[in-house]
């Protein structure tokens, strides 16, 4: 049972600065997810967090006692990695009981405690076997089961799923997510993967260039998101961001092109218009805010997802999956006033009308 | 698509009867080889189950009585060769022993560790093999002979230290590059101390490495032959020294070098059968992406 509070964290390798002043408060039993692109500083992050790496300034602390000082070792934090760091010389059962053993736990509660992880993973007809002889789920269970046994104060997990083929990666999503529910400890999760951030996560704080962009619950991370690195990196598809003119509160273009029918906007100047792709629709010219030519039309079986090219930015629009359109056929797409977003073009923060 | 990918295996296409002449051929080679290698060896297995009137004579080069009398001699006088045989074995063992686990620290630190003029220095230890062992004897002999070390199993070891170290840092090394830091973390994690990192998870994984280094230590200090032929004289004579003692005046004793021949060697191929499984089994664990 244990807050992690992260104040004013720098991190530098040489001269490169990772991490930027982060200040970040995770709850107890909290499932935090870490969510960026690659070099975001998410991993250096939870590795700070581990004692792996050292802040070069700031303070973390584990249920406000300072822990910088204090080594990985003694820090009580189980951390699945996205390699799984299984010991390749000991058997799963060896593997899963090592914290224990390092903890001096008695032969009888051990193998007591190794039988009950694994059986929680569904491990125990491989508990003989090494983890050379495993596939890549059971090895990332056996990672899984040896963060357990013990009982940690923190769960920190790097990119556990990343590995996987996707359809195992949603399975063991699931069995993740439950087992966080039962354990009930606070939980750092690091992925570049939006699907898992929105399914597993109570918070996700959103990374980019060693700084965090928002930091909010799932629905407002997508629904209400605080510049235009939030909105375009999550959604699938991402949110389509057009660049606007505007003059006298109304828009002159949208990507070059002028708008059939009258829209307000928020501000006047250079703004990018934000809009997602089952928000826009498409429609006859009469109802059109603008007409484009169609770049694709794709079929994904349950719905499909037309294409537009306005002055080379993509603009997509989730259509039920009976929609059919040609390449090049000229369509209407109207822009309901109430799904836009709107985003200072100089700054990408969001404009709230 | 207007052109046909061509396997390059049809385009190498040979006649089955070439292929049959070609399969002889290098059958051929390879049975020369192994002539060539293994010959000197079975004559030199038979020679020592010899008597001397034998060795010399054609008539009696496959058919003979074998005899273990040269094995007895050896140990007698003025032979004495279970003092070199010990000499050999304590320098040998005590050299391995020490060299290992230093080595395995000095590989651990260049392979983990982040200091000052490391490429520089690592690059210095395998530098300093190349140093032919003629050119530094000399003084080897007079910096021994000036703190009274000479004709001594001591010094043999400290030389042989010299030899073998950096062969066996650069071995351990490559194996300890070879095993991922994230075992080493997970093990932290797990609440491993430092040095339990080292010996319970480095270690193992690294095993192949350290068996390797600890077997070519072994044979190099085994066969080491110029260092311990100029810096004892008595005390301190190895097996592959006791080899030249017995060019004799009565000519060469080859049935006695033949059977020491026997005696350096048997140790080694023990060794190697011993060895082998283990080192497969450790090589086969490789490690866990």
């Amino acid at each position: 049972m244990t807050t992690i509070s992260l104040k004013g964290i720098h991190k530098n390798f040489g001269t490169t600065q990772v991490v930027k002043d982060l200040h970040l408060e995770i709850a107890n039993q909290e499932f935090l997810v870490l969510l960026g692109p690659s070099g975001c500083g998410k991993t250096t992050t939870m590795r700070m967090i581990a004692g792996l790496e050292q802040p070069t300034h700031g303070e973390i602390a584990f249920d406000g006692q300072r822990v910088n000082e204090i080594p990985t070792q003694k820090r009580d934090v189980a951390m699945v990695f996205q390699n799984y760091g299984l010991y390749p010389h000991m058997s799963v059962e060896r593997n899963i009981g090592y914290p224990l053993k390092l903890r001096g736990v008695s032969e009888a509660e051990m193998a007591q405690a190794v039988a009950q992880a694994a059986q929680r993973v569904e491990l125990t007809p491989y508990l003989k076997r090494l983890p050379r002889e495993l596939s890549g789920g059971q090895r990332q269970r056996v990672a899984l089961a040896r963060s357990i046994v013990r009982k940690p104060s923190i769960f920190l997990m790097d990119e556990p799923l990343s590995n996987l083929d996707a359809k195992l990666r949603v399975a063991m999503r699931a069995e993740i997510k439950h087992l966080a529910h039962e354990m009930k400890v606070t939980t750092v999760y690091v992925t570049h993967d939006q699907v898992e951030a929105m399914t597993l996560a109570h918070r996700i704080a959103l990374m980019r260039d060693g700084e965090i962009q928002q930091l909010a619950i799932p629905s407002v991370i997508y629904n209400d998101p605080a510049n235009t690195f939030v909105a375009g990196f999550i959604g699938n598809p991402a949110m389509n961001l057009l660049a606007c003119t505007v003059d006298s509160n109304e828009i002159k273009t949208i990507c070059g092109i002028a708008p059939q029918k009258n829209m307000p906007a928020p501000k006047s100047g250079s703004l990018i218009l934000g809009i997602r792709a089952e928000d826009a629709q498409l429609c006859d010219e009469g109802q059109a805010h603008l007409m484009a030519e169609v770049f694709t039309c794709e079929l994904l079986g349950n719905e499909s997802m037309v294409s537009f090219k306005l002055a080379g930015q993509l603009l997509t629009i989730k259509a039920d999956k009976s929609v059919q359109h040609n390449f090049g056929e000229r369509i209407g797409i109207r822009l309901p006033a109430d799904k836009l977003y709107w985003f200072d073009a100089d700054n990408g923060q969001r404009i709230r009308p | 698509m207007t052109q046909t990918l061509q396997s390059p295996l049809i385009s190498g296409y040979r006649t089955p009867a070439i292929e049959y002449a070609t399969g002889w051929v290098r059958q051929l080679l390879v049975f020369v080889l192994i002539c060539t290698i293994a010959l000197p060896i079975f004559w030199i297995a038979i020679t020592a189950f010899k008597i001397p009137r034998e060795v010399y004579t054609l008539d009696h080069a496959l058919i003979f009585t074998p005899t273990l009398d040269n094995f007895r001699i050896l140990f007698e006088h003025p032979w004495n060769l279970h003092l070199k045989l010990l000499n050999s074995a304590l320098v040998a063992i005590t050299t391995v022993a020490i060299a290992i686990p230093f080595a395995l620290m000095a590989a651990y630190s260049f392979s983990r560790f982040d200091f000052p003029f490391k490429r520089s220095l690592f690059l210095l230890i395998i530098v300093s093999q190349f140093i032919p062992g003629a050119v530094v004897v000399l003084p080897y002999f007079l910096m021994f002979k000036e703190i009274g070390l000479l004709d001594t199993r001591t010094a043999l070891i400290l030389i042989n230290l010299s030899i073998v170290m950096p062969y066996a840092v650069w071995m351990i090394k490559g194996f300890i590059d070879a095993v991922p830091i994230e075992i080493e973390e997970s093990a932290k994690v797990d609440g491993a101390s430092a040095l339990r990192v080292i010996w319970q998870i480095v270690v193992p994984a690294a095993l192949p490495g350290v068996i390797t280094a600890a077997v070519f230590s072994f044979t190099l200090t085994w066969n080491e032959f110029l260092f311990a032929l100029i810096l004892s004289k008595q005390d301190a004579l190895t097996l592959p020294i006791g080899l030249i003692g017995f060019r004799t005046e009565r000519g060469d004793l080859w049935e006695l070098m033949a059977a020491t021949g026997i005696l350096i060697t048997v140790p080694m191929f023990l060794i190697s059968l011993a060895v082998q499984k283990q080192f497969i089994q450790s090589l086969t664990a490789g490690s866990v992406r």
